[in-house]
């Protein structure tokens, strides 16, 4: 696993740490890496991670992430085969381990 | 289906799918001009519905449902969409057929609607959209596989070029109600629903427990949770899975969706290659299936969408483009529009004096050419603009730019608690609320759709430019016009900072406690398709002249008779001829004589009047703001239409109420005395006044449009008591303290 794909910034921000275990949140992702989605984290709210589920971030998907707003808010991703766009702060709430 | 066809004459087939999945073009190639658009009681969900003919003679009932990710509903849109294909709503019958509408270029997400459908039980139909298009970016589908993977008949088609509708409408013939796939759920899942559904003991058994344990809140199954029994069961039931390391919801989704990967590798066509090898060999048993199909995947070929958004989505070009526009929308619909609307006004005008001419004297007359005449044309003059402003929107929208700007704007507007989605309605609401706040619909999330629409009105319409431009170029006019600019330019800026500051109120107190979520799809880009563009444009600016047309329209006609009665007698009339008379020296013309006592005879017939009255009896109200009785008259004409305070301001003062009648507006204010010699209209009463109109909720056709919008007269009426309190407030502060200072 390659912890370097996340961006160290935001460690200190999101629950998840992208330390030897290799996973992190989405949130971190660096532009123009991919990732498979691990899970969502359980203290989601149940819309959000319902939404976040039915949008295709389930276990196993691969998202790669696109490009951050110019203002670094919100992220454009990508996921089976289209694009959506999510604030850091939903973002954070996926579980993904950094693949390339 | 075929069955029930002969008993009813009428089928009714819904028509769901994903936003930006073509739906709305194959509504409209199926349907063509047999549409009707409506509303569902008591939300502003557009109804949509139309006729067609299947091949075998049928009439069918097509209801377009708003577009929808999930039968889960968050959003009133998806809300309704859901209640509508379970057939939950009272006046709308249960379909008997559902065609789904699926974007084949992003077959995964699409299909998970589609799994969802395949519960419901009802007769299923695949319309297959955009085939071309994932072709082009290396997605070769074959809807043959697509259809037998699903068991359900798969219809390719090309929305815009209105190929495979004919089949679409066969394929409606033969619907069948899909069998119910095997989702591999885990296995605790699958034993917490057989065990839930022993209990519910109902034909439909299995579905309605896996809905029971995911959460789903629909109308539909309240009842269950009523039951004491089941709600206990599901409880306990959801605790041990949760015990067990599994959350229903999670599991839920996940399985549809790894049935949804089995279904979409199994639609792509095999590569040429092995379709050939698979055509020479002798047939095994297991047929074509046995053959690994390629992996849904995409070539890695750059799509034309992620080479736009290189650009338009780039911190500095992105940007640029972004303000280009907008500057640009800006300009178009105060500068186009302008000539439009003056054409616009003069037609009412010239086609109102052809029945003037013939009608006597009187009441009569004057209610036809003040009132329903000025009334029409009051409403008439915003239509050139508002359809301008539409027809941008749906270009916007069509295109796929709108979500950009979405994505471009939301931190800024993430600051204040709005959303990205936000921004198109607060430009909207710079020409006009009305518009602004119906586009707040695409809004999903309702505490920010709230929080936007509230807000709207802040934004400086173009009703307020007249009464900006008497004010400032009345008693600025010794300033340059710098100075002049730099004083409208603070005014749209005050309603800006009114705006940025209720919202942060509303976000940091009552509203901190509903998360906001802004989950946004950037679909691909499309040339937006000029039928669809102008009929939307053309629904829109019809909803407008229904909505608000009739209440500018009524609003106009009150207000012209409370200005109009009660009349002068026939001896103040004579007197104030006489006055005239005795107070221009004799050498003038009887022309000049006429006009001055016409002018005189209508100030006098205003300050008697309804609306004279009125507003001498507010004038120790807005005493404190610095306003007098006349002012007042004016700020009661302007709930018609805040630009009405100019023409009434023009009556007063006698000076006709033309547009060359302003520049002597200009001058009899400056003029006017209290009894005391003071002025009337110093630079502070004139600054107030321009607070005022900033601030104030004086356009009672948005309050109309907010009650419908926000389904609630509290917002609307909490708005009104907001806005004018405020303005009250700001305008006495700024009134005070700068009288103070010029004194």
């Amino acid at each position: 696993m390659n912890s370097k794909s996340f961006e160290r910034s935001d460690h200190a921000r999101s629950g998840d740490k992208a330390d030897g275990s290799g996973y992190g949140p989405l949130s971190c992702l660096d532009v123009g890496r991919c990732a498979y989605v691990v899970s969502i984290e359980p203290h989601a709210d149940r819309d959000l991670k319902r939404r976040l589920l039915e949008m295709g971030f389930c276990n196993g998907a691969s998202v790669e992430c696109i490009r951050r707003a110019p203002l670094g808010d919100p992220i454009e991703f990508k996921l089976r085969g289209y694009n959506l766009s999510l604030r850091s702060d939903q973002a954070r709430y996926v579980k993904v381990t950094a693949i390339r | 289906m075929t069955a029930t066809a002969s008993l009813k004459r009428t089928f009714v087939v819904a028509l769901a799918g994903n936003p930006n999945s073509g739906k709305t073009t194959i509504f409209n190639a199926l349907t063509g001009l047999r549409q009707k658009v409506a509303n569902y009681p008591g939300v502003t969900v557009e109804k949509k519905t139309g006729k067609t003919r299947l091949n075998d003679g049928t009439m069918v009932d097509l209801i377009d449902l708003p577009g929808t990710y999930s039968l889960i509903s968050r959003s009133p849109d998806e809300s309704i969409a859901m209640q509508v294909l379970r057939g939950l709503l009272p006046d709308t019958p249960a379909p008997d057929a559902v065609i789904c509408v699926v974007d084949a270029s992003n077959l995964q997400r699409n299909l998970y609607l589609v799994s969802q459908l395949m519960e419901l039980g009802r007769p299923l139909v695949i319309a297959l959209n955009m085939v071309d298009i994932a072709r082009r970016r290396g997605l070769h589908l074959s809807s043959e596989r697509l259809s037998r993977a699903l068991g359900v008949p798969v219809v390719p088609i090309v929305g815009y070029k209105h190929q495979g509708i004919d089949q679409l409408k066969q394929a409606l013939l033969q619907a069948k109600i899909p069998p119910l796939p095997a989702f591999p759920l885990p296995e605790p899942m699958t034993r917490a629903i057989h065990e839930l559904a022993e209990v519910l003991k109902e034909p439909n058994a299995h579905a309605l427990a896996e809905r029971l344990l995911t959460h789903d809140d629909a109308p539909d199954l309240k009842p269950y949770f009523q039951d004491r029994s089941i709600r206990h069961r599901v409880e306990s039931i959801q605790n041990r899975l949760v015990e067990q390391k599994i959350d229903p919801i999670q599991a839920d989704i996940e399985a549809h969706y790894r049935w949804i990967e089995q279904v979409s590798a199994q639609a792509v066509e095999p590569a040429c290659e092995t379709l050939e090898a698979i055509d020479n060999r002798p047939q095994s048993p297991a047929g074509p299936s046995n053959v690994q199909p390629v992996q849904v995947g995409f070539a890695p070929r750059i799509s034309l969408t992620d080479r736009l958004d290189k650009v338009l989505l780039h911190k500095v070009w992105g940007m640029l483009v972004f303000s280009t526009v907008m500057a640009g929308l800006f300009i178009a619909i105060f500068i186009l529009a302008d000539p439009l609307m003056g054409a616009t006004e003069e037609a009412i005008a010239n086609l109102g004096s052809l029945l003037t001419d013939r009608l006597p004297d009187g009441p009569v007359k004057d209610l036809w050419t003040d009132g329903i005449v000025a009334g029409v044309g009051g409403v008439m003059v915003f239509v050139p603009q508002i359809a301008m402003l539409f027809l941008f929107l749906a270009i916007l929208e069509d295109s796929g730019y709108l979500a950009r700007a979405a994505f471009l704007m939301d931190r800024v507007l993430g600051r204040v608690g709005l959303n990205g989605k936000s921004f198109i309605p607060l430009l909207s609401s710079f020409a006009c609320a009305i518009p602004g706040i119906m586009a707040t619909r695409t809004i999903e999330n309702r505490k920010d759709r709230l929080a936007t629409i509230f807000i709207a009105p802040f934004m400086s319409c173009s009703a307020r430019l007249p009464v900006y431009g008497l004010l400032i170029g009345t008693f600025f006019a010794a300033y340059s016009p710098w100075v002049r600019g730099g004083i409208m330019f603070a005014c749209y800026g005050l309603g800006v900072l009114a705006a940025v500051v209720t919202a942060l109120v509303f976000h940091k107190t009552f509203m901190k406690t509903v998360p906001s979520s802004f989950v946004l799809e950037l679909p691909s880009y499309k040339i937006p398709q000029i039928g669809q563009i102008v009929r939307v444009m053309a629904t829109s600016t019809w909803a407008f002249i229904r909505r608000a047309g009739t209440i500018i329209f009524c609003l106009s006609v009150i207000l012209w008779a409370m200005a109009y009665y009660p009349r002068l007698s026939p001896e103040q009339q004579e007197a104030i001829t006489k006055q005239v008379a005795a107070e221009l020296p004799p050498s003038i013309q009887q022309e000049a004589i006429d006009q001055e006592t016409e002018s005189r005879l209508a100030a006098a017939q205003l300050e008697q009047s309804i609306s004279g009255r009125i507003g001498h009896f507010i004038e120790p109200v807005i005493r404190p703001l610095g306003y007098d009785w006349k002012m007042g008259v004016g700020l009661i004409a302007s709930f018609a239409a805040r630009e009405v305070f100019v023409s009434q301001m023009g009556i007063i003062y006698a000076a006709g109420d033309t547009e060359e009648d302003v520049a002597s507006l200009e001058q009899a204010m400056l003029v006017d005395r209290y009894p005391d010699g003071s002025p009337v209209w110093t630079a502070p009463v004139a600054i107030s006044l321009l607070v005022w109109f900033v601030l104030a909720m004086q356009c009672i056709s948005t309050t109309a449009i907010v009650r419908r919008e926000t389904g609630s007269w509290s917002w609307a009426i909490g708005q009104i008591l907001y806005m004018n309190a405020l303005a009250y407030v700001v305008a006495l502060l700024v009134y005070q303290i700068t009288s103070h200072l010029m004194r």
